[in-house]
C-alpha cells in the first residue's frame, strides 16, 4: 500500500487542470415521504478521484443514481463535459460514457463471468454471439485486473468478492470516462483492494473522472484528491483531501464530534457459555475447535475466503455439517437446520444482506419481526400487532435507522440503512449467544458505534457474542478475545492486548506464506 | 383494512394516503376503478345488466373464480404456481358424484373426496419443497394425475345423476348447500307453489365462497404462517435463515389450494347433480388471471387477497356482461384476454410511470417466470 500511495501523490500534483467533466446544481429528488435529495450541487474534474462521504441515507448512493440516468431528477442541472443535458435517461448517460458500479451487486447468477461483463454489448460475428472471443476479452480484462477467475465460470458459484471484482471488470470494460463506484470495496480482500487501487490510479491517469464512495474512512487517504461530503440530503462541503483531517471529516458528516471509535468495556470472564469441537463441514470449514465464555467478545480474524462464512454458517445450520459437536451452556445440541439453532437460543446475523438477510420486497416491519414471530404470536399463530409495534418500534429507535415509517418496503432504504435492519432483527429475540457476520459493512461511523455499543450491551448482559469481521482495526478495537482463520483452519488465538495488526495478518496468511515458501525452494 | 392502517390512519391525517401505503393496494384500488367502470359500460349496453336478478346470479358466478383465484394467490405468493387446480376441481367432483350415484352419504363421499384432494395438495409441495422440482413440471405431473384420477373413478364415463344413488331428497340438499340454496332474496315474486322468482338472492356459493376467503384471508394477513407465506416469497434464503420451515410453508400454500380446488369441484358438481370429467379444464389459468388481475406478483412476495375478489369480479363481470350485450363466444375471448392484459399493463404503467417494470408483474410474467424458474433449478 505504501507503493501506491507515492503514486497517488505524485498524481495529486500532476492534476491541477481543474476540468469539471460533471456539474450538477441544484439537484432535488423525492420519494415518496422522503426528500433523498434536497438542492444539491456536485462537481467533478478530469482526472480526479473525488470521495463522496456521508451518513447512511444521506443521498449518495440517489446522487449518483441521478447522474447516471437510472433515477429522474425533480429538478436541477446537469452538464457533462460543458453540455446540458435535458433529458437525462441511462441510455444517454451511456453515451457519455458514464459508469456506474452499483452498491448493491447486479449480476446475473446464471450467466458466466464473461457474459456479465459483456451484457448488453455481447460480441456479435456474423449474426451471433461470440462466446469464444468474449471469453477471450473477458480473461484479458480480468488478467489486468489480477483476478484469478475462469471468465466461463458461473457468476452465482463465485464468492462474494470475485463477484465484486466481476463487477469492476464489467464497469472497466466499458472504456468509462466517469466511473462511480459506489462502496466497491465493502466486500473485497486487502490484497483485491490493493489491485483495485492500482487500476483506479492508472485510470486517473488517463483522464477519467472517478466518484468513489466508502465508509472505510482510511481508504480515502490513499486515493482521494478531493471530498465531498452530504447529510440529510443536502450538500455540506467540498474539500481538497489535503486541507482536511480525518477529524473535520467524520463532524461534517455526523454533524458533531465522535470521541471514541471503539468503545470498550471489560467486564469479568464468566463461566463458559458456547463451544464448538471439532467442526468439519465442506472444504471451508476443517476442524474448528473454539469456546466462548461470558463477558467476552470472540473475534474471529481472517482473510476473505478464510472459512469464516462457512463456518458460521455450518455452527446455525444453514450448510450440513460432516462431523463436529456443539455445545451450548454445558449442554450438546443438535442444530440441522436454522430453526433448531434459533430454539437453542442461537442467532445469526448474515453477512450477504441482499441474499440471506432481507425480504427486499416486504416492509421493514415484517422484515424485522420474522424472527420473533413465534415470540409475538399466540398459540394459534395469531400476530400481536401490539408486541409487533413495540419490537419495531425499539429496533428502529436503538440503531436509529433511517426512514419514513416502518411500512415501506425494505428495499427502499438505503443501503447500510438495509443492513441495520438485518442486524436489529435478531436482537428482538433474547438469544443466548449472537453471531456477527460482517455486522458493519457499508455502514456509517456513527451507526459503526451504535452496533459496538449494541455488541457491549449483549456482552454485559452474558449474552456470548461471536463477532466476525475482516477490517483489522474494528476487530483489534472491539474483540476481547481473538481466533485467526485461514483457509478453512484456525491458525491461531490471541488475546485482545497482545494483538496486533501483524501478528494477526501473519496467522492469517500462515497456508499461503507456506506455499509460496514450498514454491520458491 | 387490517389493525395497522386503521390505527395509523387515525394518527397521521389523511387515511387515503394510508390505504395506499399499504403494500397492493395501490392495484386493488385501480383495478376497482376499472371494474366499476366496466359495469357501467354493460349497464349502457344492456339495461339488463344491473337487475337484482342477474346481479344475484353474478355474484354466484364470481364465487367459483375467487375460490380458485385465493387457491392460486396462496401458491403465487409463496413464489410458485399451481397447475393442477382445475384437475382437482375435476378429481373432487367426480370422486364425489361417483360415490354418490353408488349410494354413498354426501358427508362421506365429501370427507372422502376432501382427504383425496389434500392429499395432492401434500404431493405437490413436496415435491416442488423437499424435492425441488420446478413448480412448473411439479404441478403438470399432478394435473395430469388428477385429471387422470377424475376419468378412471368412473371408467371414463361420465357419472349419472347422483339423485340414482342417494335419493331426491338428499340430492336436493347436496345441491341447496352448494349451489342453488338461497340465503336471502330481496324482491321477486312468488309463484303459487311457494318458490320466489326474480329478485336479489344471495345464493350458497358466495356465501362459502365469502366463508374461506375470510378464513384464509386471517390466515395470510395475520397469521404466523402467512408472514412466512410472503417471507418465502419474497427470499427464501433469508426466510430459511430467519427460521422460516420453508418446505413446511409452501407445503402448506399447496394444501391450501387443494382445499380451494376441491371446494370448487364440489359446487360444479352440485350445479349439475352429476359428475363431468373436463370440469374444470384450464381452471388453474384463470386462478392465475384473478391473482395477477388483482395485484398478486407471479414473482412471488407480493399480492393481498381483496385484490384477488376484484380479480375474479373483474374476469365474471367480462363473461357475464359480454354474455348480456350478446357478444359471440369468439369476441368475448378476444376481448376478455385483451382487457386482461390491459388491467396489468395500465396498473404498472401507472404506478412506476414507466414501461420498465411491466415485465416484472403482469400477464406476460408467466412466460419470464416459467424460463427463470426452470433455469433456476436446471443451474445447480
Ligand atoms: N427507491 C427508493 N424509494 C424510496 N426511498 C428511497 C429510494 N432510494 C433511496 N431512498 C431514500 O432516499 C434516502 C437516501 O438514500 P441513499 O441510498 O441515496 O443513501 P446513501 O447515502 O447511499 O446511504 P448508504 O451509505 O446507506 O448507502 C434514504 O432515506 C432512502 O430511504
Ligand atoms: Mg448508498
Amino acid at each position: 500500500m505504501d507503493i501506491i500511495q507515492k503514486d497517488s501523490e505524485i498524481l495529486r500534483l500532476h492534476d491541477e487542470t481543474h476540468e469539471d467533466i460533471v456539474k450538477m446544481t441544484g439537484i432535488s429528488k423525492s420519494f415518496p415521504g422522503v426528500l433523498a435529495l434536497d438542492n444539491v450541487s456536485f462537481n467533478l474534474r478530469k482526472g480526479e478521484v473525488l470521495a463522496l462521504l456521508g451518513e447512511n441515507g444521506a443521498g449518495k448512493s440517489t446522487l449518483m443514481k441521478v447522474l447516471s440516468g437510472i433515477y429522474p431528477r425533480d429538478s436541477g442541472d446537469i452538464e457533462i463535459s460543458g453540455l446540458k443535458q435535458e433529458d437525462f435517461t441511462t441510455g444517454k448517460a451511456k453515451e457519455l460514457g458514464i459508469v456506474i458500479i452499483h452498491q448493491e451487486l447486479n449480476m446475473c447468477s446464471h450467466l458466466s463471468a464473461a457474459e456479465n461483463i459483456f451484457l448488453g454489448r455481447e460480441i456479435i460475428k456474423r449474426g451471433v454471439v461470440s462466446q469464444d472471443e468474449m471469453n477471450q476479452k473477458a480473461f484479458e480484462i480480468l488478467s489486468m485486473l489480477n483476478i484469478d477467475i475462469d471468465p466461463e465460470t458461473i457468476v452465482g458459484d463465485l464468492a462474494v468478492s470475485k463477484q465484486q471484482m466481476v463487477e469492476i471488470a464489467k464497469a472497466l470494460s466499458a472504456n468509462a470516462k466517469i466511473l462511480i463506484m459506489d462502496e466497491p470495496t465493502s466486500a473485497l480482500t486487502s490484497k483485491e483492494i490493493e489491485d483495485l487501487f492500482r487500476i483506479i490510479i492508472d485510470l486517473k491517469s488517463r483522464g477519467c473522472g472517478i466518484v468513489y464512495i466508502s465508509h472505510r474512512l482510511e481508504e480515502i487517504s490513499l486515493i482521494a484528491d478531493r471530498v465531498t461530503i452530504m447529510r440529510d440530503g443536502k450538500y455540506i462541503a467540498t474539500m481538497n483531501y489535503a486541507d482536511t483531517s480525518l477529524q473535520e471529516i467524520i463532524s461534517l458528516m455526523v454533524g458533531r464530534e465522535i470521541t471514541e471509535k471503539f468503545p470498550k468495556i471489560s467486564c469479568p470472564k464468566g463461566e463458559k457459555i458456547f463451544e464448538v469441537k471439532h467442526l468439519n463441514a465442506g472444504r471451508m470449514v476443517r476442524d474448528v475447535s473454539f469456546e466462548l465464555y461470558k463477558g467476552q467478545i470472540l473475534g474471529i480474524a481472517g482473510l476473505m475466503g478464510a472459512g469464516r462464512t462457512e463456518t458460521t454458517r455450518a455452527v446455525f445450520g444453514v450448510d450440513p455439517k460432516e462431523s463436529g459437536e456443539i455445545i451450548l451452556e454445558g449442554k450438546p445440541v443438535t442444530i440441522r437446520k436454522p430453526y433448531d439453532a434459533i430454539r437453542n437460543g442461537l442467532v445469526l446475523v448474515p453477512e450477504d444482506r441482499k441474499k440471506d438477510g432481507l425480504c427486499t420486497k416486504l416492509t421493514v416491519r415484517e422484515n424485522i419481526a420474522m424472527p420473533s414471530l413465534d415470540v409475538i404470536s399466540n398459540f394459534f399463530g395469531v400476530v400481536n400487532r401490539q408486541k409487533e409495534k413495540m419490537i419495531v418500534e425499539k429496533s428502529i429507535k436503538d440503531l436509529s435507522i433511517r426512514l419514513p415509517h416502518s411500512e415501506v418496503e425494505a428495499m427502499s432504504l438505503s443501503g447500510g440503512n438495509q443492513q441495520k435492519v438485518v442486524v436489529s432483527k435478531w436482537l428482538a429475540r433474547n438469544s443466548r449467544v449472537v453471531i456477527f457476520d460482517e455486522p458493519t459493512r457499508g455502514i456509517d461511523v456513527a451507526a459503526k458505534v451504535e452496533i459496538y455499543h449494541l455488541m457491549n450491551d449483549l456482552k454485559r448482559r452474558g449474552i456470548g457474542v461471536v463477532f466476525v469481521s475482516s477490517e483489522m482495526p474494528e476487530i483489534l478495537g472491539v474483540s476481547d478475545r481473538i481466533i485467526i482463520m485461514c483457509d478453512g483452519r484456525i491458525t491461531g488465538e490471541l488475546m485482545a492486548f497482545e494483538a496486533t495488526q501483524s501478528l494477526i495478518l501473519t496467522y492469517a496468511t500462515m497456508f499461503e506464506s507456506k506455499l509460496s515458501r514450498s514454491d520458491a525452494s | 383494512m387490517n389493525e395497522f392502517s386503521r390505527r395509523e390512519g387515525r394518527q397521521k391525517g389523511n387515511p387515503l394516503k394510508r390505504l395506499l401505503a399499504i403494500r397492493g393496494m395501490g392495484q386493488v384500488i385501480s383495478v376497482t376503478i376499472g371494474l366499476v367502470a366496466l359495469c357501467i359500460v354493460f349497464q349502457i349496453l344492456s339495461s339488463n345488466f344491473f337487475s337484482p336478478d342477474n346481479l344475484g346470479n353474478l355474484l354466484r358466478q364470481i364465487a367459483p373464480y375467487l375460490i380458485i383465484g385465493i387457491a392460486q394467490s396462496f401458491v403465487l405468493i409463496t413464489g410458485n404456481i399451481d397447475l393442477s387446480i382445475g384437475s382437482i376441481m375435476g378429481m373432487s367432483s367426480m370422486m364425489a358424484a361417483t360415490m354418490m350415484t353408488k349410494g354413498v352419504h354426501p358427508a362421506w363421499a365429501i370427507l372422502i373426496t376432501f382427504m383425496s384432494c389434500v392429499f395432492v395438495g401434500v404431493v405437490n409441495g413436496q415435491l416442488v419443497a423437499a424435492c425441488k422440482l420446478p413448480p412448473f413440471i411439479a404441478t403438470l405431473g399432478t394435473m395430469t394425475i388428477a385429471r387422470g384420477i377424475a376419468q378412471i373413478v368412473n371408467n371414463n364415463h361420465n357419472t349419472d345423476t347422483i339423485s340414482i344413488g342417494i335419493g331426491k331428497e338428499t340430492t336436493e340438499a347436496f345441491k341447496n348447500f352448494f349451489y342453488y340454496g338461497k340465503i336471502f332474496t330481496l324482491g321477486g315474486h312468488q309463484e303459487s307453489n311457494g318458490s320466489v322468482i326474480g329478485g336479489f338472492s344471495i345464493y350458497s356459493p358466495v356465501i362459502i365462497a365469502i366463508a374461506l376467503w375470510i378464513v384464509f384471508n386471517f390466515m395470510l394477513s395475520k397469521t404466523r404462517t402467512g408472514r412466512h407465506i410472503y417471507a418465502t416469497g419474497s427470499n427464501m434464503d433469508a426466510a430459511r435463515l430467519s427460521g422460516v420451515n420453508v418446505t413446511g410453508t409452501i407445503t402448506a400454500a399447496y394444501v391450501v389450494s387443494a382445499i380451494c380446488s376441491c371446494i370448487a369441484g364440489l359446487i360444479v358438481c352440485a350445479t349439475t347433480g352429476m359428475g363431468a370429467m373436463d370440469t374444470g379444464n384450464s381452471y388453474e389459468l384463470y386462478a392465475v388471471a384473478a391473482s395477477v388481475i388483482g395485484g398478486v406478483s407471479t414473482l412471488g412476495g407480493q399480492g393481498i387477497l381483496l385484490g384477488t375478489v376484484i380479480g375474479a369480479a373483474v374476469w365474471s363481470v367480462l363473461q357475464n356482461g359480454l354474455q348480456f350485450a350478446g357478444a359471440p363466444v369468439a369476441i368475448r375471448n378476444i376481448v376478455i384476454g385483451v382487457i386482461v392484459v390491459l388491467s396489468v399493463l395500465l396498473d404498472v404503467v401507472i404506478r412506476s410511470g414507466s414501461r420498465r417494470k411491466a415485465k416484472d408483474m403482469g400477464a406476460s410474467a408467466l412466460l419470464g417466470w416459467i424460463s427463470r424458474k426452470s433455469s433456476e433449478k436446471a443451474a445447480p
